[in-house]
């Protein structure tokens, strides 16, 4: 009796054992990383244009005796700035000449007239333009 | 001019400001960044809120760095001349599809839905469709609204953009003739522009579009991918959509993402198609760009007139009435059966209907009371455009802002 007990559980043992064996195999198989073929692909961006540096203007070496364009490009709000900004640059460097032009248009820094940027390379030694809202 | 001068700009531009001016040769141009929006403020708040306030970048008073900016001699890098080069990554990408998905995402070249991966294949069967060479520049782009800088883009550009989108190889004439304009379907404006397109002639029928029910709705494989490869264009052909730099909607327009890609019921509609009130032959394969805010239902708009007795054209005057119709003007797009009403209301051509919505003769360039942002006062409606499409499952209709600009005829395209 006590051998068929024994006979019995070393074979259940074996099959346990034997279907465990299976089983880590199937998992072998399955785990194993599924290899993708790779492919080529077009890059779908366009063409940038070129850039040429622009070296910027020389600075002030002071404010004081210059000619100072307030440029308003005209977005909403950007009067009430520039006024304000002129009454600062009034009451901190009352040596320095403000003039503040305006473009009601509202159509922003690329409707500025030719001529105002020319009446400041003649009569103004720097210009502050706003706003970028 | 060899003078200095600082823009001023609300510190949310950063981003964007960097770009253009590394754009425009100037990668340190000194900008005064401040704490806006000013717009709505009082001078008592811009002087307090602004230019006593810090410069949100740097924590440093505006007014002091406004007169540095002026004042403090160049550095070498901000006297550099010589040329700069561009890169935009190798012509292709070898790698595994998964890899390439995620490449794709990484490198912002998608709009962050997963997309068809252009292989030499694909793109050829494209090609096909179209007797273009495929390396003729087909357009110039830029985001719009005078911002940003111009690229150029192919017609083997576009047709790859357009196996992205997931577009049919028959689709490509259109999506030439959208890429030819330059007209980008994703405007960096901060207002949240969109993009449509108003499509007309028999190329409808023989590509699918769809122009019964659901006629502006996304579930339509020709009008979706038509829309999506025009604004992936627009994304990698244009560089725009890139949120800091040439994406810059304050709020955002959803439309963005596929547009609103529109086939004309022709054959439903009591009035000529748009393309031939625009001067195109019956028929013709016309494609009509259009830009604006989009679209909404008009019951959004009347209130306590939806009953059992409709006056459907006095809905379409009164909400006309109600639109700002400085930028983009009206649009209406009519289902056929609220069109049926609109002619037997009398006006049997879109001309006289123009003509009393709008009290004004057909082709008048709209004149604006004050014409500028800081008067406040506009003219409502502007251009008033009409357009007939969808089903006739019931009486309903959209209006919003949009005003059409170029038409192109489709079949130079092919």
């Amino acid at each position: 009796m006590k051998l068929r007990i024994a006979v019995i559980t070393i074979l259940c043992i074996g099959l346990v054992c034997s279907g465990s064996m299976l089983s880590n195999q199937a998992n072998a198989q399955g785990n194993k990383p599924v290899v993708m073929p790779e492919i080529t692909v077009f890059n779908p961006m366009g063409t940038p244009p070129p850039i040429t540096l622009v070296p910027q203007a020389p600075r002030l070496d002071t404010l004081d005796g210059k000619t100072i364009y307030l440029i308003n490009t005209g977005y909403i709000g950007t009067d009430r700035f520039m006024d304000e900004l002129a009454k600062w640059f009034n009451a901190n460097y009352p040596k320095t000449n403000i003039v503040i032009k305006d473009n009601r248009s509202g159509a922003g820094l690329s409707s500025l007239s030719e001529a105002l940027w020319t009446e400041i390379a003649e009569k103004g030694d720097a210009s502050i333009v706003g706003l970028g809202h | 001019m060899k003078k200095p001068a600082v823009p001023v700009i609300m510190h949310d531009f950063e981003k964007q400001e960097k770009e253009v001016s590394l754009n425009l040769g100037m990668p340190g141009l000194r900008i005064q960044y401040f704490r806006g929006p000013i717009w709505g403020k009082t001078n008592e708040q811009i002087r307090k809120q602004v230019m006593e306030g810090n410069n949100p970048i740097t924590g440093r008073p505006v007014v002091q760095e406004l007169v540095e900016k002026l004042t403090k001699p160049l550095t070498a890098e901000e006297k550099k001349t010589g040329e700069l080069q561009r890169n935009v990554g190798p012509k292709t990408y070898t790698a595994t599809p998964d890899e390439l998905q995620r490449l794709f995402l990484e490198k912002r070249y998608t709009d962050f839905l997963p997309v068809i991966l252009p292989t030499e294949e694909k793109v050829a069967e494209m090609l096909k469709f179209t007797s273009h060479d495929p390396d003729e520049v087909l357009g110039r782009m830029n985001p719009g609204s005078g911002a940003g800088e111009t690229w150029t883009y192919t017609v083997k550009d576009a047709a790859v953009n357009a196996v992205m989108a997931g577009a049919e190889p028959e689709y490509v004439p259109i999506i030439l003739a959208l890429g030819s304009t330059g007209i980008t379907a994703v405007n960096v404006s901060d207002n949240g522009f969109m993009a449509g397109a108003v499509i007309n002639g028999h190329i409808r029928d023989e590509i699918g579009l769809n122009y019964e029910e659901g006629a502006v709705g996304p579930y339509a494989q020709a009008n979706t991918t038509i829309g999506r490869a025009w604004s992936l264009l627009s994304i990698n052909g244009g560089n725009c959509g890139k949120v800091g730099t040439t994406y810059m909607g304050t709020i955002g327009n959803p439309m963005n993402l596929i547009g609103i890609i529109i086939a004309e019921n022709e054959e439903k509609s009591p009035f000529k198609p748009l393309s031939v009130r625009r001067g195109f032959k019956e028929g013709e394969n016309v494609v009509t760009l259009f830009t604006g805010w989009g679209i909404l239902s008009a019951k959004n708009w009347a209130a306590d007139v939806w009953g059992p007795n409709m006056n459907y054209p006095e809905i379409i005057k009164e909400i006309y009435g109600t639109q700002d119709g400085w930028l983009f003007g009206t649009c209406t797009v009519l289902s056929p059966p609220i069109a049926d009403f609109v002619r037997d209301a009398g006006y049997d051509t879109v001309e006289k209907f123009t003509e009393w919505v709008t009290g004004q003769q057909p082709g008048t360039k709209p004149s604006f009371r004050g014409g500028n942002l800081n008067s406040g006062i506009r003219r409502a409606g502007g251009t008033f455009t009409v357009i007939v499409t969808g089903g006739s499952n019931n009486n309903y209709f959209s209006m919003g802002g949009m005003v059409p600009s170029q038409s192109v005829q489709i079949d130079q395209w092919r």
